[in-house]
């Protein structure tokens, strides 16, 4: 099975010809593999958003190929067209697209562009809706009208509507309360298990990037500098630190305690996780 | 990336001009314009290219800058050049072709004409490069500011300018970020027909219209915030004051224009 | 206790229902609270709790519906009183674009003191020193457009800093920044606070930075439901994830074991795991 997304050498210059080229990203390698749950981070300015909008062509690298089913994107107009839908990309504070006179409308519009039937149309935005959890009340209302969490919402029901073989969003938390945030986060967990897709998320919260991703690519000044899984990508918690990054506060924690000579595992990324491990390690000290 | 582009043309610089005070500058650029076309021969012109020639190497403007100012009007300085020799007759007829002929005072009007629309073209920019545009709002409110008399409220006026300028580039940011998520979205923005091309921008606009309301309002709170009321009572951090050099640049552009008159009166007129 | 400086009395503030339709709702209803001078209150709350509407109150933006607001005395109950009142509780809002009104960083620091008529020698100084304070004078001539979010939020707390008003009320300063902006403006906003005695208000719902208040007070469905220490408030497990909140990973930590008071930095919660445990091994 080819991989549904493949970059090969891929960078991305700035303002190119003239004396400063600025290379937002440089000679990236990469596969996303059908299924993954991929999690980016990087601080801003590291290229992580440069580097999703080749994903989907909006972005030409400046060398290198991009590949989406094993064809280059870039090939023509047509494979450039068709990449769009296969790979839904999803903006930071994607509730600024939202255009049109009832939420419905607004998640059928991509669909439309896809050229799909009335009756298919129809089917997708009942189920995007429904997988983010919008009332069946609020399709009909203008999109404007929504509170600022159900905006959010519609909007990345707009995405998931063309249903995506990968769906890439960026930092789709920002912005919002604790509450948000976690309904945002689950509701995701909840798309990719029930339809199979492949996520790849962009976020700066390493607490949420451990309770989702299973593999992590870490950006700094736009070069892949660490890539693996979670607990392979956390246990380097030094020269993450000096990317101006971190790892999760309950991972630190234990860190800590690992350094004081407690024996503790220090890949741990739930509360739950930890607390039961301390208990049953303060009931043998006693025991 | 728009997070470059600079507004205004303002050519960061220390030299005479750009130290000059900007109302000075304002009223000296406005009275030059109208002195190139006081000029009647090339007598005058030529003095007024003196002058021009004179600015430039004082502001310390670079040549290619110059250039580039022009070039818009590259257009404009061919076409009116090619009007005024076919259209203009009189003089002795240098070239004659079935019924088009070339004149010698059509020559003379043409070449003329162009050095004026130059002359002009470099005396407006060189405002626009030693001015930031918030320098140049400032002067024209306070030149402007005897028409409260007539209750037109020029603080006002200005205000909107200098927010104007302050959200350009945010607002450019803005379009280019939800062209982006529409394209993604597969909307097809660069395609088809002008009717089909216009219908295609709503997914542009309306998100843009909305966000910008919202941002007229929070920036409303803002401004409220800090104690913004109106034009009275305002003070300036940033003074404007006359200095010597304003009054030798006065000095200078008025012996110009005295000049103009002298050669106008002393020398047979082109135009 | 310390003078009070800003007062809220049975305030209750209510969106009027408009043409189109929409029910009218009130926003805030019957809080009593004072702001201290000189302390760093935190007002946590989730989105649509009301904390804007607060904020907007007690800089007279809004006059409320019912109850008094009083600033340093001043009720806010008219134009006039609420020119006064924001001469002495100034604002932040959460975007950082749609605050900055020039088109270079030092003139939009000027930009209130030239409101409130300061002469133009002092506005000069009292840019400088702002700047300064909040370390963006060396971009004094820069573009805001050109400047990170967490350099802009600088910049605007350098505008309020300016008209030097007693009281500063930051509205979600750090909801649109990144985790580095973020640092640099509640850095900044503890300067302020602990250096030069400034009242701070800080509006959020990050966790991380109402752990840094003297006081939290937590809002939701228009009043003010708890009020006290951070360590006092973070202590009750679900009390705040209940209100559409969430506490620090320390504390959850310490909760979920059982300490009495929680833990609210990693290495307070490191220390506190220690002892339980009798020590390290090693010791």
């Amino acid at each position: 099975m080819t991989d549904p997304i493949k970059l090969i050498n891929v960078s991305h210059y700035y303002s190119q010809g003239l004396p400063v080229q600025v290379a937002a990203v440089k000679n990236i390698n990469l596969t996303i593999k059908a299924g993954e749950a991929v999690g980016i981070i990087g601080h801003t300015g590291s290229g992580k958003s440069t580097l999703i909008s080749h994903f989907n062509g909006l972005l030409k690298p400046s060398e290198g190929t991009v590949l989406v089913d094993g064809e280059d994107i870039h090939k023509d107009k047509e494979t450039l067209r068709r990449s769009r839908f296969k790979i839904g990309l999803c903006f930071q504070y994607p509730e600024s697209q939202l255009f049109e006179e009832t939420v419905a409308k607004d998640i059928a519009f991509g669909p439309g562009n896809m050229g799909l039937s009335d009756s298919e149309i129809a089917l997708r935005v009942e189920r995007a809706a429904e997988f983010v959890g919008l009332k069946r009340e609020l399709l009909s209302k203008s999109p404007f009208d929504l509170s600022g969490g159900e905006k959010r919402r519609a909007a990345i029901a707009g995405v998931m509507a063309m249903e995506p073989e990968v769906l890439v969003l960026d930092e789709p938390a920002a912005g919002l309360d604790p509450r948000g945030k976690n309904e945002i986060l689950r509701m995701i967990m909840n798309y990719r298990e029930q339809t199979g897709s492949t996520i790849v998320f962009v976020s700066h919260s390493m607490e949420d990037i451990a309770a989702t991703a299973e593999r992590i690519i870490v950006m700094n000044h736009g070069e892949i500098a660490l890539e693996g899984t979670v607990d392979e990508v956390f246990s380097h918690g030094e020269s993450l630190r000096t990317m101006g990054l971190n790892v999760p506060e309950i991972t630190r924690i234990f860190m800590m305690l690992r350094q004081r000579g407690i024996d503790v595992p220090s890949n741990i990324y739930s509360v739950e996780e930890g607390a039961r491990i301390l208990r049953g390690l303060a009931e043998g000290r006693r025991g | 990336m728009v997070r470059d582009i600079t507004f205004g043309q303002y050519y960061p610089g220390s030299s005479a001009v750009h130290k000059m005070d900007a109302r000075m500058k304002f009223v000296l650029t406005f009275g030059m314009i109208v002195c190139i076309f006081v000029c009647r021969n090339f007598f005058s012109l030529g003095l007024m290219v003196l002058f021009t020639s004179a600015a430039v190497a004082v502001s310390r403007i670079p040549l290619k800058m110059i250039l580039k100012s022009i070039k818009p009007v590259a257009v404009i300085l061919i076409f009116t050049g090619i009007l005024n020799i076919f259209y203009t007759k009189g003089g002795e007829t240098w070239f004659s072709f079935w019924k088009i002929s070339v004149t010698e005072k059509g020559v003379y009007t043409a070449v003329f004409t162009m050095i004026r629309i130059i002359v002009l073209v470099i005396i407006s920019s060189l405002l626009t490069y030693t001015t930031t545009p918030t320098m140049l709002t400032d002067a024209l409110e306070r030149l402007l500011s005897p028409l409260k008399v007539f209750h037109i409220k020029v603080h006002t006026l200005a205000m909107m300018m200098t927010l104007a300028l302050r959200f350009i580039p945010t607002l450019i940011e803005e379009i280019e970020r939800i062209m982006n998520a529409q394209k993604a979205r597969g909307a097809d923005l660069e395609s088809g027909g002008l009717i089909r091309r216009a219908k295609a921008l709503i997914p542009v606009f309306v998100p843009l219209m909305v966000s910008s309301f919202r941002r007229a309002y929070e920036l409303a709170f803002a401004m409220t915030c800090r104690c913004y009321t109106g034009g009275d009572g305002r003070t300036r951090m940033k003074q404007m004051k006359l200095g010597l050099r304003d009054f030798i640049a006065l000095t200078v552009c008025l012996a110009v224009l005295a000049g103009i008159i002298t050669l106008n009166h002393f020398f047979p007129k082109v135009i | 206790m310390a003078e009070k400086l800003i007062e809220l009395k049975n305030v209750t503030y209510v969106y009027e229902a408009d043409e189109e339709g929409e029910p009218g709702y009130a926003a805030v209803k019957d809080v009593s609270l004072d702001i201290h001078k000189g302390e760093f209150a935190v007002i946590l709350g989730h989105n649509g709790s009301g904390k804007s509407t607060l904020a907007k109150l007690m800089n007279a933006i809004y006059e409320p519906s019912e109850g008094t607001v009083t600033v340093k005395g001043i009720p806010s109950d008219s134009e006039e009183n609420g020119d006064k009142i924001r001469r002495i509780v100034g604002m932040v809002f959460q975007n950082p674009d749609n605050q900055i009104v020039a088109t270079i960083v030092e003139d939009d620091v000027a930009f209130g003191p030239e409101n409130l008529g300061v002469e133009p020698s002092e506005i000069r100084r009292r840019v400088d020193e702002a700047l300064k304070t909040v370390g963006m004078y060396e971009h004094r001539e820069r573009e805001p457009h050109k400047l990170s979010g967490g350099q802009k939020q600088r910049v605007a707390i350098a505008g309020v800093l300016a008209m030097q008003t007693e009281c500063i009320i930051l509205d979600e300063p750090t909801a649109m920044l990144d985790p580095v902006g973020r640092e640099e403006v509640i850095n900044t906003i503890r300067r302020l606070n602990k250096e030069m005695g400034i009242t701070v208000v800080l509006i959020t719902h990050f966790m991380e930075e109402a752990v840094l208040a003297d006081r939290v007070i937590v809002f939701d469905g228009g009043r003010c439901i708890a009020e006290g220490t951070p360590r006092e408030i973070f202590s009750q497990p679900g009390f705040l994830i209940d209100h559409g909140l969430d506490i620090p990973q320390s504390a959850q930590l310490s909760n979920a074991l059982g300490f009495e008071e929680c833990a609210l930095t990693p290495e307070e919660c490191v220390d506190k795991i220690t002892e339980m445990m009798g020590g390290a091994k090693n010791d």
